[in-house]
Formats: structure tokens, C-alpha cells, sequence
């Protein structure tokens, strides 16, 4: 889900400000077992705004998307290649997944 | 379902890194995954989907494309199952035999479409048509398996050739004909997984063997040239542009460059 169209539920964890909740829908990517395809969509090109909760692959191009805005530091997977990424602050506001290996 | 099954589906980011592993490595992984783009295809493609009327010249070049993607998945093939022997751990030899399945699916699409092409004989045609760049690739990768060095071995397997596969029929699939797009894009997917999987097994033994990666800079250093002969070669054959040939070496360069071997 892109962060135009979605739903936020805030909440409040002590050690940080609160993050934007998303609720996932299936966007038609297929590449991985039916229960988790909601956390992947196919990434449209060098013009596709990623949201907050949302990170392209540098593996294999699929964009992850996660229900919770993501942060430097998170963890999240990408099952297509069945990668490990951990995020980095790149510059302002974009963010990099990097290989965890 | 289980409670581990439930917190999964809402956040499979806080899946267990082990777990992670043992899961995308597993043939219950694999059957959900090729379900959701295999169902419904015959041969790689949907069969309604007609087939295009292509000039003399242009059959002719789709065929010296795919005789040599034969050549590069019958690579893959004999080498994922000579993998299996030597692979290091259980759940590695069970992504290997998942990968041995892909591999001869692929090599059966591509056969199924030259005889759609009107290739009557395909093996004839393949030993006919073959690069020279990707049989020297070939054999010296099937070196490597037979040798039973794993590191090396896996490394011109899962991350040099299908990092070369991916970057190739993707590109091929952007200007095909509607069936060879489809039997490509299905390819594609299944290569995802391999080229993936090659990575982050070297990526962990290097991470736990440090002598791993000198080694490996000098395979490297020995494939490069015949890595890059063989894209110029396929990409040749495609009719594509020089600048588009040099972008296309790129996803293999990115790997070699975040493992640490550039």
C-alpha cells in the first residue's frame, strides 16, 4: 500500500516516535506462497515512489512492503530471492535496503 | 493455525532468521511459489496466446537466441544437480533439488518453443548455433562442480550464470514476441530464487570463512572476461546497443561488488 492511500494506526512505542500502521492488500505478485504476497509488489521502474513502508530489493527488483512504516535499522525479508535486508538511512529521506547475510 | 503461522501473516518481517532460511529453502516453499505463475501455462505460456508472424530474419535470430539459452540452462542444470553432492548442509541440498526442477522446466520450455519456431531437430540446432564464449563458460563451471570445490562452484553457478540469465531474458522479454515474453517472464521468476540463493550462501561463508573471499576474487578475476564475452555474445544476437549491453552486466557487477569480490 503507497502512502497516499494508507489508513494510518498509530502506535506508541516508549523508546520512539509512533509509526504508521498499514493494512497490506495483495497486489498481484505471485512469485511466493499465496499468504505472503501482500508483502511484495512488482517495482514499476526508476518513477515508482516507494512508501513509508515500503523498500526496493537491490537483489532481484521486487519492492518489500512492510505493515509497519519503516525505520534505519529495521529488518525485513525479501522472499522472492529469499534475501535478508537490514535499512539504512541513505541520504535525506531515502532509504536502502542492504544484504544481511 | 498456529500462533507462529498467524504472527507470520501479519508480519513476516519478524519471522526468525532461522526460520527464514529453513523455510524459503523448502519444496513446500517452492510448490506455493511456482503455483501462483505456472498454473494455467503450457509450456511456459497461456495457450491462447497466438503466435506472431515474424520476418525471415527475425525467427532467425529468436532461434540462435534460444538454441544458446538452451546451452546456458543445460549448464544449469547439469551444475545444480552436481551441486546437490557437494553442498554443505541439508537445507542447501534441498533448495539445490527445487533448483534442478526449474532448470530442466527451463530447458524443456526453450525446446518446446524452437519446435514452435519450426526447429524440427533442436539438438542439431543447439550444437549448431551454440557461442563459443558460453560453451568455454560451460565447461569451465562444470570443472568447478566436478572438482567439488563448493565456494567456487556456486559462485560461477548461482551468482555469475544466473545473474547472466536474469539480466538477458529480462531484457529479451522488454521486445519479444507475446509467447517467448511469457516463457521468459516464467524463467525470470524462477531465477529470482536462484540467484538469491547463491548470494546469500556465499555471502554467509565468507561471513564465517574469511579466506573464502581472496579465493573467490581470484575466480572471479579468471571468469570475468569470459562473463562479459558471453553477455557481449548473447546481447550480440539479440541485436541490442552497446550501451544497453554494458547496463546489463550490471546486476552481476552489484553482486560481485556487495560480496566483496570487485
Amino acid at each position: 500500500m503507497r502512502a497516499d492511500d494508507a489508513a494510518p494506526d498509530v502506535e506508541s512505542p516508549a523508546a520512539e516516535a509512533p509509526r504508521q500502521r498499514f493494512e497490506l492488500d495483495d497486489r498481484g505478485f505471485r512469485e511466493v506462497p499465496r499468504k505472503y504476497r501482500k508483502f511484495y509488489r512488482k517495482w514499476e521502474g526508476k518513477d515508482d515512489v516507494l512508501g513509508p513502508n515500503e523498500v526496493l530489493c537491490p537483489v532481484c527488483k521486487v519492492v518489500v512492503r512492510s505493515p509497519r512504516e519503516l525505520r534505519p535499522g529495521d529488518r525485513v525479508y525479501c522472499m522472492a530471492c529469499m534475501t535478508r535486508l537490514r535499512l539504512a538511512q541513505l541520504d535525506g529521506e531515502r532509504m536502502e535496503g542492504q544484504v544481511e547475510y | 493455525m498456529s500462533g507462529s503461522a498467524v504472527s507470520e501473516t501479519h508480519d513476516l518481517h519478524a519471522m526468525d532468521p532461522a526460520r527464514f532460511r529453513e523455510q524459503v529453502h523448502s519444496f513446500e516453499f517452492w510448490f506455493g511459489a511456482v503455483q501462483g505463475y505456472l498454473e494455467g501455462l503450457e509450456y511456459g505460456h497461456r495457450p491462447d496466446t497466438s503466435e506472431a508472424e515474424l520476418s525471415e530474419g527475425d525467427r532467425d535470430r529468436l532461434i540462435t537466441a534460444l538454441c544458446n539459452y538452451c546451452v546456458g540452462e543445460t549448464a544449469a542444470l547439469e551444475g545444480a544437480g552436481g551441486l546437490i553432492q557437494i553442498a554443505p548442509n541439508r537445507a542447501a541440498k534441498i533448495f539445490l533439488s527445487t533448483q534442478v526442477v526449474d532448470e530442466g522446466r527451463h530447458l524443456e520450455v526453450l525446446v518446446h518453443r524452437l519446435g514452435e519456431l519450426g526447429v524440427a531437430d533442436a539438438e542439431a540446432e543447439i550444437q549448431r548455433r551454440a557461442g563459443a564464449p558460453l560453451l568455454e563458460f560451460k565447461r569451465r563451471l562444470l570443472e568447478l562442480v566436478r572438482g567439488g570445490d563448493w565456494d567456487a562452484a556456486i559462485f560461477a553457478q548461482n551468482v555469475i550464470l544466473e545473474a547472466m540469465e536474469f539480466s538477458v531474458f529480462n531484457a529479451h522479454a522488454e521486445t519479444a514476441d507475446a509467447r517467448t515474453r511469457e516463457v521468459l517472464q516464467g524463467i525470470v521468476r524462477d531465477e529470482r530464487r536462484h540467484l538469491g540463493f547463491g548470494e546469500n550462501e556465499l555471502g554467509r561463508r565468507v561471513r564465517s570463512h574469511p579466506g573464502v573471499r581472496q579465493r573467490l576474487v581470484g575466480i572471479r578475476r579468471e571468469l570475468d572476461a569470459m562473463v562479459l564475452r558471453t553477455f557481449e555474445d548473447s546481447m550480440a544476437k539479440l541485436g541490442a546497443t552497446p550501451a544497453r549491453r554494458a547496463d546489463l552486466a550490471r546486476s552481476y557487477r552489484l553482486a560481485v561488488e556487495r560480496l566483496g569480490f570487485a
